[in-house]
């Protein structure tokens, strides 16, 4: 599943889906996604051997996928029973299997050709109790090992004359799922007629098929290039983990299935970036995850392979960690919007954001590692959205800089915004983050510093540098440069840190009135009531204005239902939990 | 009934005029002090404005009491409330704790002088009380 959709695709159901598994957390103990990363497992002689075993498990499953793409359907149904039978590993079959265009062409280009249909649709059909759906599958790369489809081959040859007896009845004969309609197409298989361009080069290998060659291969090239020069960059600054490993900057996002060549070059640099400072990653990923969210879209992916990382940093960030908003300028924008959707939604808005899939925590780590070092302007572009931004949405709440104490650091809410009780089970959710990074675990779900550095090349290296000395004080560069952003000038960097000294005085104060809030209550834990008391005290909730209308005006309807027990409820309120 | 909110609301504002006059009485006495100590002039003008944020203050004081007490589930204002909103200030908050413990000292010093009725027990623990108080405020 390297690929993550060409640059030039439009969002399509394989690119959504692929998002989906990226950016998903994965419950299963195995990290699709790192296994990405750990396709150079030969390259990790990372210390996390947590992360190697999983990664060389997951790798060596999805390289045995991948290399025997023609017979993927049946190998993978078979590979499918043989692990666990979950949505995801349904999905990945799905993409992996599927056909990567979902054009659907004109009936005449589907003619050609019996042969290939025929894998395809037996493949298909068999596939069908597995899978659930068939999306639409390019011509099958041809780097398959010819031994590996074997056994593909013989399942094949038995559906083959299943579908010659469709193909002798002269029925338009999809292929095997490709077409858009793919899943009406499970039921009229012999109906739908997909045409790919490159037919006839799936005659050979019809399972391969994936995308058409003409368009990899312009990617492909480009991309390794980029690849490799980024690595090269990326070499002399000297990462210390990544110098055995030829470090490409990124990630997986490999388009298409081509799985020897990028994944071995994409992973490796991945994850070995993590390895350098899980430290900094973990509380300035908590807030940069959350702020950012992948922007770039394709063609950034190619050439940005640490921007790859850092997105899917960014989506993970967001999807795993609630975390925190760490500001790209351009990010900061989003801020605000992004940190909302963060908090449940934040899942489905990873997916779409975040086109890459990496999204491997672990890839995140590197990503933010090497973020600000990194700023080659391949990387500098991992403008990873920051969705999640500083919001108010209180549920990611980053690590300030500030306190060490969790709670002090968790908020991160605008001043202006009164988002009390998110922010209170955000704060809540960051002191789970916390501790997390310190493993140098790559399981970090904040993260990101990575949008800093991808900034530009040049600029990268300051933000870099600040985040190792001061991995607390990042958080604060975010809400600096939101401040930057609104106020519409030129700022002295002199000024910005004295931006930064008041907020973290500020949020260092909050946090300790609501800690003593608490334990007025005598309490140990901070609870929404302290939170509307803090903001009774500043003057937001009054008599006239509710916690629960300043909840419904600046909040976005999911933390609404959240924090307000009757919102959706209707006519009926069922009693508090 | 109108009338009778009239009256009553005449009759607060005519009592707030009042706790207002006697607010700035007592600012205009310690201004006075001050000026004597420190030397230097109070015009009428500043004691107006003084004793003027005072009395806003205390009603900012009065309502968050109020809430402290009530987020702490209780229904009486208790000294732990006022700690609470006197924390922002270190030297008022550590004053403010110092004659919390004096005065819960010389509550138990007088409890015990209570329960102890023989005139010996009695001197003992006026000795005791005395000691404590030298010790309290030393």
């Amino acid at each position: 599943m390297a690929d993550s959709g060409s640059p030039d695709s439009e969002p399509t159901t394989r690119t959504l889906l692929r998002r989906v598994l990226d950016t998903a957390d994965p419950s299963t103990p195995r990290r699709p996604r790192s296994a990405r990363a750990g396709a150079q497992r030969a390259l990790l002689e990372t210390p996390s051997s947590r992360r190697l075993s999983s990664q060389t498990k997951t790798t060596a499953r999805r390289r045995s996928q991948r290399i025997r793409s023609i017979g993927k359907l049946a190998h993978v149904q078979a590979s499918g029973y043989l692990e666990e039978q979950t949505p995801r590993t349904l999905l990945k079959n799905i993409l992996l299997t599927a056909p990567e265009s979902s054009i659907v062409m004109p009936k005449s280009v589907v003619k050609p050709g019996p042969a290939p249909q025929v894998v395809q649709p037996s493949s298909r059909e068999s596939s069908r109790g597995s899978l659930e759906l068939q999306l639409p599958e390019l011509e099958p790369p041809t780097t398959l090992a010819p031994g590996l489809l074997a056994p593909g081959r013989r399942k094949q040859r038995l559906r083959l004359s299943v579908f010659q007896e469709g193909m002798d009845k002269g029925l338009p004969l999809s292929q095997e799922s490709r077409g858009n309609a793919d899943a009406s197409s499970l039921t009229s298989s012999l109906n739908l007629t997909f045409a790919t361009p490159l037919q006839p080069q799936s005659v050979q290998r019809p399972g391969l098929a994936r995308r058409p060659p003409t368009r990899r291969a312009v990617d492909v090239g480009a991309f390794l290039q980029d690849l490799r020069d980024t690595s090269l960059a990326l070499a002399p600054p000297g990462e210390s983990l990544t110098a055995p490993v030829a470090t490409l900057p990124t990630d997986t996002v490999l388009e298409d299935t081509q799985p020897f060549s990028q994944p071995l070059v994409g992973r490796s640099p991945s994850v070995h970036h993590s390895l350098p400072c899980p430290s900094h990653s973990g509380a300035e990923d908590a807030e940069r995850a959350v702020s950012h969210r992948t922007r770039s879209t394709g063609p950034r992916l190619q050439n940005n392979s640490p921007g790859k990382p850092a997105q899917l940093l960014a989506g993970k960030a967001e999807v795993d960690a609630l975390a925190m908003n760490f500001p790209n300028t351009s990010s900061s924008i989003f801020g605000e919007v992004g940190v909302e959707p963060l908090q449940d939604g934040v899942g489905g808005e990873a997916e779409e954001r975040t086109e890459k899939s990496l999204s491997m925590s672990k890839v995140k780590e590197a990503a933010r590692a090497r973020g600000s070092a990194r700023a080659q302007e391949p990387e500098g572009h991992t403008q990873v959205t920051e969705a999640e931004g500083s919001q108010g949405a209180i549920e990611t709440k980053e690590p300030e800089g500030s306190s060490g104490d969790c709670p002090t650091s968790s908020r991160r809410v605008s001043p202006e915004l009164a988002s009390s009780t998110p922010e209170f089970l955000q704060a809540k959710r960051i002191q789970g983050l916390e501790p997390a990074p310190p493993p140098s675990t790559a399981v970090l779900p904040s993260e990101p510093l990575e949008p800093l550095s991808a900034r530009l090349p040049p600029r990268a290296r300051t933000p870099g540098p600040k985040a190792c000395q001061n991995p607390y004080k990042t958080g604060l560069s975010h809400y600096a440069k939101l401040f930057s952003f609104y106020a519409k000038m030129p700022m002295e960097k002199k000024a910005l840190e004295m931006v930064e000294k008041c907020l973290d005085k500020y949020f260092q104060h909050l946090c300790d009135d609501l800690e003593m809030f608490a334990a007025h209550a005598g309490r140990k834990t901070v609870r929404p009531e302290d939170l509307e008391l803090l903001m009774r005290r500043q003057g937001l909730v009054t008599d006239q204005v509710s916690l629960h209308v300043l909840v419904e005006r600046h909040l976005p309807l999911e933390y609404r239902q959240l924090l307000i027990p009757c919102a959706f409820s209707g006519n009926s309120v069922f009693p508090a939990q | 009934m109108e009338e009778d909110d009239g009256a009553e609301e005449q009759q607060r504002f005519s009592y707030r005029q009042r706790l207002k006059a006697a607010v700035h009485y007592t600012v205009g006495c310690l201004c006075e002090e001050v000026a004597l100590d420190k030397e230097i002039q109070f015009s009428k003008q500043a004691i107006a404005a003084i004793s003027e944020v005072t009395f806003r203050q205390c009603e900012n004081f009065a309502k968050d009491l109020e809430m402290f007490a009530r987020h702490a589930k209780r229904s009486t204002i208790n000294t732990e409330d006022v700690k609470l909103l006197a924390r922002r200030s270190n030297s008022l908050l550590k004053y403010i704790t110092e004659k919390n413990e004096e005065i819960a000292q010389f509550n138990l010093e007088r409890k015990a002088k209570k329960k102890k009725k023989s005139e010996d027990e009695n001197k003992n623990s006026t000795e005791q009380a005395e000691a404590g108080v030298v010790e309290s405020e030393n």
